[in-house]
């Protein structure tokens, strides 16, 4: 796979000295490193499915910049637009206190700082997507965060899909310290053709600082790839959100370091899924110092015909005493060739720890359903009842009322298209 | 109102009711009584159309439709209401959202205007006071954490608000203290009218102290062995359900 693409090409075209480096280096580890990656990706077959779809990203200049902005909501909300990983300033607005910069105009001292995030997270012998990334992207979009700054409002991060063969999408978010930011990312596509797209985010998140993030998915026929790479200091917090409903295949990398005293993650995901959809949530933390909590909840619907895979893990280094980590995904199934593959994981080497991790994969509670049509309510509303009423403990986590609603009412609709037969 | 002739039904092909009659008309109350295993809940499950059972025989007339071709909520949208011998919890739905659509659906069925917000919460406030109900508890998850007796309430609530015509109470009154009894008990007879009827399954006299029936039948093996008034209740306290069992 790796070698029919003429990955030497997208190194060659690189401008920035150091990202070559990196960019050949990273070339250098895949070559060595084709079979290990596989068992990750064990029930999402990628060679059949998604090879001839990995492609260079050659962006067509001539995109419909009009179909584009009619798609961008009209608001006043904040808001960063990039269209096949490139960033479009004018079209972005963004508060102060944020500075945005392509990764090859930022001064010599900020490459310093942005390469904790931009070269510190590439791992090529875990994911072999985040290393073609790394390749092939075309810019390093870096958002910063300054020191002390609190934006209330979210900032919409709004991707579009315009190559009709592979975009690659390639962030380093550094929320410096006392700092507090709240994302939302979404990947609109603006041709009718099937999509791949590639996405590698990289944030780092400096002391006593946090960040929530949200992820909303609907790729319908299309293939998307997403690792975040996610690094935290001290006293920090982390809430990521991910709600996935549609995919040929979604693959979602998760990954948390906790490395210093007192960190705080949250990982909360939501799916339905349907019309034969593949979505792949899988998420490791690493606890490496004393007193810090992880949270993990994944919930999920899937119907006939359609899989879902979630695989976490979480490791507590010896160092990390004191650690509480949570780990559950719960998955309801609604007909019989409707798939779920679960694996929670835990591995602990510190002896004075809370730790926890389970699964279950079950069917709409047929008690609770005829409880409630025995009331009058019909079949189909009280299925809709049920189900919404599952992903609540979900949604109830998102602290911003405007949002949570926005969420509530979205898996509504969604849920309406599932069929449970 | 309700004529339950020669019915059979079963679940995973063990026979539970094996040829069951019964009348009930307008403003009447009727006791089931029987031992364990009789067969009572099958019956109040099969009357609401729990799709577990299989009814392999017979008919249930109600109100001059056959049920059989009925779903659960379309029952229940004709006006028959079963409050559950064990309360189903269901979380992440409040009381109040639940009751709010239930209301809603039984009104369209009729052809009536859904309820707006206040309309409904006058209905709920006026209906709450019946069983003495907090709105706290009504806004939580159904039966959630409910002890016992709140769960039985809430059952008798759900049944004030919906106003069945026949409504089916699937041992009520077990695991109730007195005061919780009375409550219930209380809940019911004031919805009590000559318009609408009450099958009260029981397996305790003591519940018939407070919600006096017309009739008392006694259920064993799947069959209505006998039937009498409130004294024949008496009679089985007294006497055990050997008695009968003797007699035959």
């Amino acid at each position: 796979m790796v070698e029919s693409l003429n990955l030497e090409k997208s190194i060659s075209r690189e401008l920035d000295k150091d990202v070559k480096l990196m960019k050949s280096n990273t070339l250098k580890n895949i070559k060595g490193s084709l079979k290990t990656y596989k068992e990750e990706y064990k029930y999402t077959p990628l060679f059949k499915k998604t090879a001839n779809k990995i492609q260079i990203n050659d962006s067509k200049l001539d995109y419909d910049i009009e179909k584009i902005k009619s798609s961008i909501p009209k608001n006043d909300d904040y808001k960063i637009i990039v269209i096949d990983g490139l960033y479009k300033e004018e079209l972005s607005k963004i508060p102060s206190g944020v500075l945005i910069n392509k990764y090859s105009d930022l001064s010599e001292d900020m490459k310093g700082e942005f390469q904790k995030a931009y070269r510190g997270f590439d791992d090529s012998k875990k994911d072999i997507f985040s290393s073609i990334n790394t390749i092939n992207h075309l810019e390093c979009l870096t958002i910063c965060v300054e020191k002390d700054v609190n934006i209330k409002n979210k900032i919409s991060i709004i991707n579009f899909t315009n190559s009709t063969q592979s975009s690659y999408f390639r962030k380093s978010i550094l929320i410096k310290k006392s700092s507090y930011v709240s994302f939302s990312e979404e990947f609109l596509g603006s041709t009718e053709e099937i999509s791949f797209s590639n996405s590698v985010s990289e944030i780092f998140l400096d002391e006593n600082s946090k960040l929530d993030y949200f992820s909303c998915q609907n790729f319908r026929k299309n293939f998307h790839f997403n690792s975040i790479n996610v690094f935290q200091r001290k006293d920090s917090i982390s809430n990521f959100h991910t709600y996935s409903f549609s995919g040929a295949t979604i693959r979602n990398n998760l990954n948390i370091l906790l490395k210093d005293k007192n960190c705080y993650a949250n990982m909360y995901g939501f799916y339905a899924i349907k019309n034969k959809s593949h979505i792949d949530n899988h998420t490791t933390v690493d606890h490496m110092d004393e007193n810090s909590i992880s949270n993990e909840h994944y919930k999920g619907i899937v119907e006939g015909g359609s899989r879902g895979v979630f695989n976490g893990k979480i490791y507590v280094r010896q160092k990390a005493q004191k650690t509480n980590a949570f780990q559950s995904n719960n998955n309801i199934l609604l007909s019989d060739n409707a798939k779920v593959n679960t694996k929670p994981q835990l591995e602990i080497w510190a002896d004075d720890v809370k730790c926890s991790h389970g699964c279950t994969v079950g069917q709409l509670d047929e008690d609770a359903l005829f409880y409630l049509m025995s009331r009058g309510i019909p079949k189909k509303e009280a299925t809709s009842i049920l189900l919404s009423a599952f992903s609540s403990d979900i949604t109830e986590k998102i602290e911003d009322d405007n949002l949570r609603k926005h969420y509530e009412e979205l898996i509504l609709s969604e849920l309406e298209g599932l069929n449970y037969e | 109102m309700l004529e339950i002739k020669n019915l059979h039904a079963s679940i995973d092909d063990t026979k539970i009711l094996k040829g069951l009659n019964l009348k009930v008309s307008t403003g009447e109350v009727h006791a089931i009584m029987g031992p364990n295993g009789s067969g009572k809940s099958t019956l109040a499950s099969v009357i609401a159309g729990r799709e577990d059972y299989d009814v392999t025989e017979g008919k249930i007339d109600f109100m001059n439709n056959e049920l059989s071709e009925l779903s659960p909520d379309e029952r229940a949208r004709e006006g028959i209401f079963l409050a559950f011998q064990y309360p189903v919890e269901i979380p992440g739905v409040s009381t109040t959202n639940f009751m709010k659509t239930a209301v809603n659906q039984v009104r369209k069925s009729k052809g009536e205007k859904p309820l707006d917000a206040v309309e409904f919460l006058k209905l709920m406030k006026e209906k709450m006071k019946l069983v003495n109900i907090k709105q706290e508890l009504l806004s939580r998850s159904i039966n959630e954490g409910f002890s016992g007796g709140e769960k039985k309430r809430n059952e008798i609530f759900q049944m004030a608000m919906l106003n069945p015509k026949l409504s089916i109470l699937d041992e009520t009154d077990s695991g109730l203290d007195i005061d919780a009894l009375k409550i219930v008990s209380n809940g019911v007879n004031t919805l009590r009218s000559k318009d609408n009827a009450t099958i009260v399954v029981t397996h305790y006299q003591r519940l018939l102290n407070y919600i006096v029936p017309d009739f008392v039948h006694v259920l064993m093996d799947g069959k209505i062995v006998k039937s009498g008034d409130k004294n024949l209740a008496l009679e089985l306290e007294e006497k055990g359900y050997d008695w009968i069992k003797v007699k035959n």
